[in-house]
């Protein structure tokens, strides 16, 4: 009997077991804590998400425990937060003090406990949007109608103690607009907008955030119409409008006073001084005479006969009047080179219609802000020149041919200076200064252009990089065609020149002119060949010609059949006159 | 505002006694700037910790050990707003002067051992060195504040030693992560702690309970 009722009741057991896993029940699933928030960092609440319950009634149990105690609290109010919640009063909340909450869920099969929860108060704070959103237009006399908006702090947080500090966020859009503007409004419980479009609906919204924490939702959506009467432009739009008038006027007038000079000069073109086209003042400074001689002649650069002779008999040194020779970026300073001619208007020395003064003064082809460069190498190496400017300067003469050394002057783009020196006369003032006349047109080339000394005997290599550049006012180059020439550099010219041998002055007899010195500011003196009573230099002296200069104002110079002695530039333009500055 | 008078309770002090605006507005300014750098400390040890805990403390638990483990819980410090509320100005300001001068020393090695952290982001070190430099300045305006209100009071009470170096500087790159977990998780509760006392003491001095 005992066995039969032993079995029966295994064998009911075993029935229950066989019918309960049947119907699919089973111990619930693992539940699982969401979030804990705070509305004002004196409560909060806990919500847990259920896992399936396992096909039987379950109760769900929090429990927790607070940092530094081992006492296990459960729960305090299952409802005020909703289903699944847990809410803790002002008198179960601790700020700064970790909770460690865990949510069981029971069943009759078994029970599943979540894994804990670690929460501090503190930082997981989210207040309510704030309450009694209201809108109100102001427009009060003699300024800016606005948008008045005023508000609450949300419900549960205490701001007046100090205990919750509130930042607050506005933002508001008309009703058919897609993006909202937003304003930031760090304490206060009220904002003003400006600039609000008539006849518009707006809608606004506002949320807030504590000071550690999250930021609330958005509130509710307020709106309010603007009447279609609503002013918004005022005065200041036009006071805006005169302020940036002013400042526009303000702009052209400091244009104007920093680039007046150079629009002064479109409109009235300063003279510019001679050059010579393919003159590497730094050959002069090197004393590399033979060089720059040779230079000189190898180019042909008597367009016309008749120029040639008109321009011989015109250029003069004028020593009758203090002139200073110094290239002085001004236009004042171009002008007195010029009025000198005028003011010697009795000493008519033949000048001619090429080079009468007031064609000279009138000529203003050449645009002054020219940097010009002259790279004449000496040697096989490369010649790193700085810019000079060069000018040539030739200075009218009596006519008694009173030789007057002739500067090679280096100017600034805006100068233009006719020097009136007080060296020796030349020799054979004619020839000296058709050959000073040449040297310049050729040292005052065009700007801009590049072009290559080629020294034959030497056959130093020439790189198209090196420019020669001539700039500054070249009165010789005015009279010839020096103004035609471009001032793009066409560097492959420069070596089917070479073959032009014509010699420069093939009719005439040549004159040349050593170079005395070069200045600090690139003023070449010249000598007379003769005059060697100053700082002549001991050794012989050989002198290259200018056969012709070339379209792309290369010097094409023939080399000279006597031995080159390219010291003579070098000594030269070592020593300087005292007068010349 | 012609004067401030500091009630707790039925104890009444004048503050700014001669009633200069000179010191009531310095008063002020005092706990603007203070309440700023409190605001702005606290700002940089959350976003140090959570950079910390994202790059070396993700799955590891170390909040486990983490509780229990700041070396300013011996502080009497209230932990709601009721207790905040009854707690006495001069006793709250002898709790925040006593937290700032107990983290000096932390903050110090803290910025020393975060640099020879391999592989460190730059915005835990930037932020640790900045937090460094705040928390001294901080202070001195606290002291400041403190010789305002409480004139002739003595300020040299006793404050709470760390003695977590050791931990920060083992060689056992686990226990070392922990270590450091820990102190910026303490920071960054000392630090909310320090500024909300200060709020309160701002609204209650200054604005009268009336923020």
């Amino acid at each position: 009997m005992k066995e039969n009722a032993a079995s029966r009741v295994l064998f009911i057991l075993l029935l229950f077991l066989y019918a309960s896993l049947l119907n699919g029940q089973s111990p619930p699933e693992k539940p699982k804590l969401i979030k804990c928030r705070s509305p004002g960092k004196e409560t909060f609440t806990c919500w847990w998400e259920p896992g399936a319950d396992g096909g039987l009634p379950t109760n769900y149990t929090l429990t927790y425990h607070k940092e530094g105690e081992t006492l296990i609290h459960e729960c305090p109010d299952y409802k005020t937060g909703g289903p699944n919640s847990c809410y803790f009063s002002k008198k179960y909340t601790s700020i700064w003090k970790m909770y460690v909450i865990t949510v069981s869920a029971i069943n009759q099969m078994g029970i599943s406990s979540s894994d804990p929860l670690y929460v501090d108060v503190t930082y997981i704070v989210e207040p309510e949007p704030p309450m009694n959103l209201t809108l109100e237009l102001k427009h009060p006399e003699d300024r800016k109608p606005y948008l008045w908006i005023k508000w609450s702090p949300p419900t549960l947080t205490d701001v007046k103690s100090g205990w919750f500090s509130i930042q607050y966020e506005i933002r508001l859009k008309p009703e058919k607009a897609t993006d909202w503007e937003t304003h930031f409004a760090p304490k206060l419980t009220q904002l003003k907008i400006f600039n609000l479009y008539p006849g518009q609906k707006y809608l606004v919204q506002i949320r807030c955030k504590p000071d550690h924490g999250y930021w609330s939702e958005w509130s509710p959506e307020s709106s309010i119409q603007i009447p279609n009467d609503f002013p918004v432009k005022d005065t200041s739009m036009w006071i805006f409008v005169g302020v940036l008038s002013a400042v526009i006027c303000l702009i052209m007038v400091w244009a104007v006073a920093l680039k007046g000079y150079s629009m002064v000069t479109c409109i009235l073109p300063p003279v510019p001084g001679p050059k010579i086209k393919g003159f590497d003042i730094h050959l002069l400074e090197k004393g590399k005479s033979e060089e720059l001689l040779r230079a000189l002649e190898s180019q042909d650069f008597l367009p016309t006969s008749d120029c040639e002779d008109l321009l011989m008999e015109f250029i003069e040194v004028d020593d009758s009047e203090d002139q200073h020779l110094m290239p002085h970026p001004s236009k004042e300073h171009m002008e007195q080179g010029v009025k000198p001619m005028h003011l010697d208007p009795d000493t008519d020395s033949g000048r001619g219609s090429c080079d009468s003064p007031s064609l000279l003064s009138e000529k203003c082809d050449e645009p002054q802000a020219y940097p010009s460069k002259f790279h004449i190498p000496e040697g096989p190496e490369k010649l790193e020149n700085p810019e000079t400017n060069l000018t040539c300067l030739q200075a009218p003469q009596s006519t008694n041919g009173e030789g007057k050394i002739p500067y090679f002057l280096a100017n600034g783009p805006k100068s233009s200076t006719w020097p009136f020196p007080q060296p020796p006369s030349l020799y054979s003032p004619r020839y000296s200064y058709h050959n000073i006349a040449d040297v310049c047109e050729l040292a005052l080339g065009m700007a801009g252009t590049t072009a290559t000394l080629l020294d034959q005997t030497d056959q130093h290599a020439f790189t198209p990089s090196k420019t020669i550049e001539t700039g500054g006012e070249g009165k010789a180059a005015k009279q010839r065609e020096s103004e035609a020439y471009s001032s793009e550099p066409d560097q492959d010219m420069a070596w089917p020149l070479l073959q032009d041998k014509t010699p420069l002055f093939s009719a005439k007899p040549l004159e040349y002119v050593e170079i005395h010195k070069v200045s600090q500011d690139g003023v070449l003196a010249l000598f007379p060949k003769q005059n060697e009573k100053v700082d002549a230099p001991e050794t012989s002296k050989e002198y290259s010609k200018v056969s012709r200069v070339t379209d792309s104002n290369i010097l094409v110079l023939i080399p000279d059949l006597q031995a080159q002695n390219l010291t003579l530039l070098e000594e030269s333009a070592k020593k300087a006159p005292p007068a010349l500055p | 505002m012609s004067n401030l008078l500091l009630c707790q309770g039925n104890f009444c002090t004048f503050l700014c006694p001669h009633g200069d605006d000179l010191c009531l507005n310095s008063l002020k300014d005092l706990f603007n700037r203070a309440t700023n750098l409190s605001q702005d400390i606290y700002n940089l040890s959350s976003k140090m910790f959570k950079e910390f805990d994202k790059r070396y403390a993700q799955g590891k638990g170390y909040i486990t050990m983490a509780l229990n483990s700041c070396h300013t819980s011996s502080l009497p410090t209230p932990e709601d707003k009721e207790q905040a509320q009854q707690t006495h100005h001069e006793v709250l300001m002898s709790l925040i002067l006593g937290l700032l001068r107990s983290w000096n020393d932390p903050l110090y090695h803290l910025v020393t051992e975060v640099r020879g952290m391999k592989g460190v982001p730059d915005a835990i070190l930037s932020r640790a060195i900045e937090i460094e430099e705040e928390n001294k300045r901080l202070l001195e305006g606290m002291e400041m504040i403190f010789g305002q209100v409480i004139p002739g009071a003595k300020e040299t009470e006793p404050y709470p030693v760390w003695s977590g170096l050791p931990s920060l500087q083992t060689k056992d790159e686990e226990a070392r992560h922990s270590a450091f977990y820990n102190l910026l998780h303490c920071l960054r509760r000392d630090s909310s702690k320090i500024d909300t006392y200060l709020k309160l003491l701002n609204c209650r001095i200054i604005y009268n309970n009336n923020c």
